[in-house]
């Protein structure tokens, strides 16, 4: 047993050597702050005395007695669905602009790239001075003759126009992302499409959306997910306001945070988790399959 | 007939073919628009920032915004940061996850793929989850307010490793075993043969992890609290809040902040596209 355990290390102890970092890494940065927080989010902590377990009331507050949470909940979703419902298609449309014969097409690439390679707090501020209240946007509808507002200070326009520039920033992956598997489509599936009489909405219906459909997948899963997480353009341009109609549910956390209710906050992430693994979940089971 | 059908649709396509180019010219302008604001403002006068109509060529051009924020307010000190902790990130995330990687694809060992499976899991579970335990823990290392803080927890990526493993995967094992059989050490075969031969992955690796340090924000935001620790984005984000007026000098910051990481894409366009659909490519 022994000396087995001795031939054993021996032989294989340089693959653990080498993994030894990452792994170390993933209990000490990942697993015990997983753990730790869920353990957290049944208990109440200012982070300076010991917890104190609570039970489920942190989740029953955030289900029953938290109008901001639930407000902020909507607003997410809100992001979500109109900034998933028009980004992925920009994508799509562009990339298949992007796949005709045309000259410059690596230029337009780059150039609907730049924004997603620009930190979102920087994209966030020029767009916060565009929309501020004798900025670009206001001056070019003045010069048209049509109404001005504040645009991230009135409840009706900003949280549309937050989704606005965080499409504007983030759309320029799809393109890349779609456009590569466009161009993985084989040339003979369409020309079979062709020989088949099929017009090019047909070929568009049969051909070019079945050969997307895994990236399609891809893509909404990763937007999904990331748009749940928004933060960073929403501090930035509003800071949750004007009365919380821009408010998101990490930054309703990240509010909460910074109060020192780490309990509270971290049943919050949890709850966060629990939508996005659902979301995820979903994609994969109705989209996933059938290949 | 048959030359005035010919004709007709030459003059479709010709139309087709304009109308494409205008639609892509027209979002092109849409897309480049706010940065060339961001940049024609940050060379105004302060005055000539919301004029009715709009300056679009700045007149006289003023480069003293720059010169305020470097020297006046700490964007020196931001900038120094950023390019620090970005490039301490990218050393310490692309040395362990090609280790790691080369062992998960290359060598056999009690456990390899299910610890690779758990590793792929942590994928799933946001960053607010960790968020604030691994802040209490940064508290307790006492490294809040330190470089630690802002290297430490993103140089362990496991999309990197993930990546990594993919991309030695495709070296094939003959090599490999031809060096054993030479007696190399397994170091000496992965730093001598399969890191060079993983150099493209290794550069897509890299710039991902340094624009995605670069660009983070809500992680450096907290566990800094001294101005001399913040990134450009936590510098700019908060100086906001002191300097709600004073547009030239948030956008002369912005501009220093943009501009790194479009030159390095400008530069390394191939290899950042090719690493971004090489997933969507193979399918």
């Amino acid at each position: 047993m022994g000396r087995r355990l001795v031939r054993a290390v021996k032989k294989y102890y340089v693959a653990y050597l080498f993994i030894s970092v990452p792994v170390i890494g993933m209990v000490v940065f990942l697993f015990i702050p997983m753990i730790s927080s869920l353990a957290l989010s049944f208990c109440d902590w200012s982070g300076i005395q010991s917890p104190t377990f609570v039970g489920l009331a942190n989740y029953r507050k955030l289900l029953f007695d938290d109008p901001k949470l639930i407000q902020a909940f909507i607003n997410t979703t809100i992001f979500v669905i109109l900034g998933q419902g028009s980004g992925p298609i920009f994508g799509l449309i562009s990339a298949l602009a992007l796949n005709q014969k045309i000259r410059f097409r690596a230029g337009f690439r780059t150039i609907y790239f730049l924004p997603y390679m620009t930190s979102m707090v920087v994209v966030a501020t020029i767009w916060k001075m565009i929309y501020s209240q004798g900025g670009l946007l206001n001056a070019a509808l003045g010069g048209l003759g049509l109404p001005t507002t504040r645009w991230l200070t009135n409840p009706n326009t900003a949280l549309l126009a937050i989704i606005v520039a965080s499409v504007w920033q983030g759309f320029g992956f799809e393109t890349v992302i779609f456009l590569a598997a466009l161009q993985a489509i084989p040339r003979e599936f369409y020309e079979a499409a062709m020989i088949d009489g099929a017009n090019a909405w047909n070929r568009f219906w049969h051909v070019t959306l079945p050969g997307l459909r895994p990236i399609i997948l891809m893509v909404y899963i990763i937007g999904i997910i990331g748009s749940y997480q928004v933060f960073d353009q929403i501090y930035v341009m509003t800071g949750g306001g004007p009365l919380n109609t821009t408010q998101s549910i990490v930054g309703h956390l990240f509010s909460n945070f910074t109060y020192m209710k780490f309990g509270y906050a971290s049943a919050i992430a949890y709850i966060l988790f629990a939508i996005l693994a659902l979301f995820s979940y979903l994609q994969i089971r109705f989209f996933g399959r059938e290949e | 007939m048959m030359g005035m059908g010919a004709s007709r649709i030459r003059l479709l396509k010709w139309g087709g073919q304009t109308a494409l180019y205008l639609a892509l010219i027209v979002t092109s302008i849409a897309m480049l628009m706010p940065f060339y604001w961001m940049v024609s403002t940050s060379l105004k006068p302060e005055a000539d920032v919301f004029v009715t109509p709009p300056k679009w060529i700045p007149n006289p051009i003023t480069f003293v915004h720059y010169l305020e924020v470097w020297t006046r307010l700490p964007f020196a000190r931001f900038f120094y940061n950023s390019v620090f902790v970005a490039a301490m990130t990218t050393i310490g995330d692309v040395f362990f996850a090609t280790l790691a990687g080369y062992a998960f694809a290359k060598l056999k060992f009690p456990g390899r793929d299910q610890i690779f499976f758990i590793m792929l899991l942590t994928l799933m579970v946001p960053f607010q989850v960790n968020m604030i335990p691994l802040y209490k823990l940064m508290d307790r290392f006492k490294w809040l307010d330190t470089y630690w803080a802002l290297i430490v927890p993103g140089a362990l990526s496991v999309f990197g490793i993930y990546l990594m493993r993919q991309y030695i995967l495709s070296i094939p094992d003959e090599l490999l075993d031809s060096a054993r059989v030479d007696g190399c050490s397994e170091f000496i075969i992965f730093w001598r043969i399969a890191a060079p031969l993983s150099l493209p992955g290794i550069a897509t690796l890299a710039i991902f992890t340094f624009v995605g340090s670069w660009t983070s924000f809500l992680w450096p935001m907290i566990v800094t609290s001294s101005m001399e620790m913040r990134t450009l984005p936590v510098g700019i984000a908060l100086l906001q809040g002191y300097h709600t007026t004073n547009w030239t000098q948030n956008m002369a910051g912005s501009t220093i902040a943009a501009m790194p990481m479009i030159a390095v894409f400008l530069l390394m366009q191939q290899q950042f596209i090719e690493g971004l659909t090489a997933g969507a490519v193979k399918q």
